[in-house]
């Protein structure tokens, strides 16, 4: 795949996938909040161990430089005792060796002495001496405590300036010093931190450092055992899912004694028991498919034999006494009837098991609706119902199984004579693109909205009361949506109580290719010369049943 | 001279009300139960024409078909209980030349058996005709391809004749399921299908590239020019 640079489209979506990554992966929230947390937690400790290092380690360096000064004082002031020199020159030479002997001492460079303010102005007296990185950053506060303090020590934390311009850390330990027969001074002695600073800082970035590999770490442990917990989790979730999409030998593999374990084995439980159950179901109904269509089966011979003997006495009926010759008609009709129930129960039984294999062959929809309307003719004469067939288009070769095709067209034709009440029935064929669609239309009583969403039902009666003077079977509609789904194809009603009815049937142009329009529209193109009072779209809608079901 | 025909079916109470329409139509019924017997019966009773159940104890009713077809041009129609594809194809494809779906009614039965027994083209335009490279001896209902006599049943015999009387007209399955099976309705044009390639078989040199009998394709099929 091509990388591609994130544009602005990327940035605005990042937002909206970042919170569905959030709440689709169990392992991103748990790695994200161990993150956090124990990243909160290591920067209280981080903080705390780095301010009580600093603590300390100025503690320490402040307790060793005034122990330092102490002595470094108490060492020059003993050897300015013992000395014995009262001139001017001997004054700064006494200073001179006081300061030296305390900067060997405390390895200090950064020694002052100032000449304690409100004494005797004495000539003699040695002058004041200081560094001049010390004059500056003594405070007048410090230089007011070590004049008044005695032999005590005063300290102050002090930025000395160090190399290039920087300032270090230090501080300045304050005390007096007495030069005998020249009065006392105050002593500065500076005290550079730069290098406990620096101790400092590499303990804090070695915390610092240490800190973050830690969270890395924790992060990378969590990952990794989220990972072993949620992966088990993540199978069993894509078992079910397949096993739900109708897999049902999918089974979670069973290791180990652990939760998962147990998980994985009440799983796979209660896989094998609704294996079972659909097993057993799916046998049942195919038993049940199969005792239907054997039973129809075995029908057959006796019926055959009962039809020819109903035959054979129906023929010779006239020379019977009128009401034997009844009787030899009734015979015949009820037969007639009852091998008819019998080839549509057959024939339905074949669709619930399955077994029915579409058989097509080049078929011209017009051809066969006029081959259909002049076998129903003389049915329809005899109804008093004209039936006229206009066919728009529809003239060229479509591949479906004529047998059943014709079947739904004088299945829907012979509907429409029978609920006609004697007015027209027009078949009309067209074509679009996509499909050639056929429509049956009566202006018989039509049927209510209730009705209507039954009448692909299996003996389902429009109204129970009604003689039926073709004798259909009760299956013939049922019937006819299976062979329309089964050639990919619709069936539809229209129907409206007074108005009539109006059957489509709509086949696929090339077999098995989906339709987009039917060429024909439904509700019929003259439904809308409703009679007044009655609302338009209760029982208007179409019925798409065959479209559902494909 | 009455039609002897033999009646093959396991169910007894049907071949005796199947022998009662024969009879009262004038013809004269022989009758076997079981399969095994019934190329035995066939060639002690010679009859005019086979009915033949599809399921028959002993030996199943396709076998029987095709071991009749095999010594004999007699002609076949199966009864079956079972109008599915599958069934109809196999037993066509033994040899049977028409089939009827239980139950049938009497006068189908007598009448796709008068259509069988009939002397084929009541009126034959001529005493030979030429399809191909064949000679149609109309009278002596006989085939031959130069001094080869060719052994046709008569149904395929009416089917070659049915094309050849008409060289240039092309027939669709309709029109030949009309003229050669008797159908005057819609009927099942499978059977047109497996007969042609029966035909097929036994008259052309190469059946994949015919030369006799062709193919109009969407419409159906016409006789090859004579040679």
């Amino acid at each position: 795949m091509r990388f591609r640079w994130p544009d602005r489209e990327w940035w605005r979506q990042a937002p909206s996938r970042l919170s569905r990554q959030w709440r689709r992966s169990l392992q991103l929230r748990t790695v994200t909040i161990t993150l956090a947390l124990t990243g909160v937690a290591i920067l209280v400790t981080g903080i705390y161990m780095a301010l009580s290092i600093s603590n300390d380690l100025y503690q320490s360096r402040l307790d060793q430089a005034l122990r330092d000064s102490s002595r470094a004082t108490t060492a020059a002031q003993t050897t300015m005792n013992a000395s014995d020199v009262s001139s001017a020159d001997g004054g700064r030479n006494l200073l001179n060796s006081a300061l030296q002997s305390v900067q060997t001492s405390t390895s200090s460079r950064l020694v002052a002495a100032y000449r304690v303010p409100g004494q005797d102005t004495s000539v003699l007296a040695p002058p004041d001496r200081g560094s001049p990185a010390l004059n500056s950053v003594i405070s007048d506060a410090l230089r007011a405590k070590v004049q008044s303090g005695g032999t005590q020590q005063f300290y102050q934390s002090v930025a000395l300036p160090g190399v290039s311009g920087a300032t270090d850390p230090g501080i300045v330990v304050g005390t007096q010093l007495t030069l005998p027969s020249y009065g006392r001074y105050e002593l500065y002695i500076g005290y550079n931190l730069r290098d406990s600073e620096n101790t400092l800082l590499f303990v804090q970035n070695t915390l610092l450092i240490a800190g973050l590999a830690l969270i890395v770490l924790i992060g990378a442990i969590t990952w990794v055992i989220v990972r072993f917990v949620v992966e088990p989790i993540r199978v069993a979730a894509r078992t079910s899912e397949r096993l739900a999409a109708g897999d049902l030998a999918v089974r979670i593999p069973e290791r180990g004694e652990d939760v998962f374990a147990t998980l994985a084995r009440s799983f796979n439980g209660m896989a094998d028991s609704l294996q079972s159950q659909i097993n057993q179901l799916a046998t049942l109904s195919q038993l049940q498919q199969r005792f239907v269509s054997d039973v129809s089966h075995e029908l057959r011979t006796p019926l055959t034999t009962i039809r020819l003997a109903g035959d054979v006495i129906y023929d010779q009926r006239a020379t019977f006494p009128p009401a034997t010759e009844r009787t030899a008609e009734l015979l015949h009709t009820q037969v007639e009837r009852f091998d008819r129930l019998l080839s549509d129960l057959l024939e339905i039984s074949r669709y619930d098991a399955g077994s029915v294999v579409l058989d097509p062959e080049p078929t011209n929809l017009v051809r066969l609706s006029e081959d259909v309307i002049d076998e129903l003719r003389s049915i329809s004469e005899q109804n008093g119902s004209p039936l006229t067939l206009d066919a728009p288009g529809g003239y060229f070769d479509v591949g479906m199984d004529p047998r059943r095709i014709r079947r739904v067209v004088r299945n829907l034709i012979g509907n429409a004579i029978e609920h006609g009440e004697g007015r027209p029935v027009v078949v009309t064929v067209d074509s679009n693109e996509t499909a050639v669609a056929l429509t049956v239309r009566d202006y018989g009583i039509g049927m209510s909205h209730q009705d209507v969403n039954h009448v692909f039902d299996r003996f389902w009666r429009a109204d129970p009361s009604r003689k039926r003077t073709l004798g259909g079977t009760g299956l013939g509609l049922a019937i006819s949506l299976e062979d329309a789904t089964l050639h990919s194809g619709w069936l539809q009603v229209w129907s409206m109580p007074g108005q009539g009815s109006c059957f489509r049937l709509t086949l696929p142009r090339v077999p098995g290719r989906e339709i987009v329009a039917s060429p024909l529209p439904l509700p019929p193109a003259d439904a809308g010369e409703l009679p007044e009072g009655v609302p338009t779209g209760d029982g208007a809608l179409p019925v798409t049943e065959s479209e559902a079901r494909a | 001279m009455t039609s002897r025909i033999l009646v093959v079916d396991d169910d007894t109470a049907l071949a005796e009300m199947i022998g009662i329409v024969l009879r009262t139509e004038g013809f004269d019924p022989v009758f076997c139960e079981d399969g095994a017997q019934a190329v035995e019966t066939f060639h002690a009773a010679k009859p005019d024409l086979v009915l033949l159940d599809l399921m028959l104890p002993g030996l199943d009713g396709i076998e029987v078909c095709s071991r009749i077809r095999a010594e004999s041009g007699t002609p076949i129609i199966m009864l079956t209980a079972k109008s599915d594809t599958a069934d109809v194809v196999k037993g066509l494809e033994s040899g049977a030349d028409d089939y009827m779906v239980k139950p049938f009614n009497p006068k189908e039965l007598v009448a796709r058996i008068r259509t069988r027994l009939r002397p084929a083209a009541s009126n034959p335009p001529s005493e030979q005709l030429r399809i191909g490279d064949l000679v149609v001896d109309v009278a002596g209902h006989e085939v031959r391809r130069g001094e080869q006599r060719i052994a046709l049943t008569p149904l395929e015999f009416d089917l070659l004749l049915a094309l050849a009387s008409k060289p240039q007209q092309v027939f669709t399955r309709e029109m030949l399921l009309e003229q050669v099976w008797g159908y005057h309705y819609k009927a099942d044009t499978r059977l047109v299908n497996v007969h042609v390639q029966r035909l097929r078989a036994k008259v052309e040199q190469d059946p994949d590239n015919p030369k006799i009998v062709m193919t109009v394709r969407g419409v159906g099929y016409r006789a090859g020019a004579a040679t």
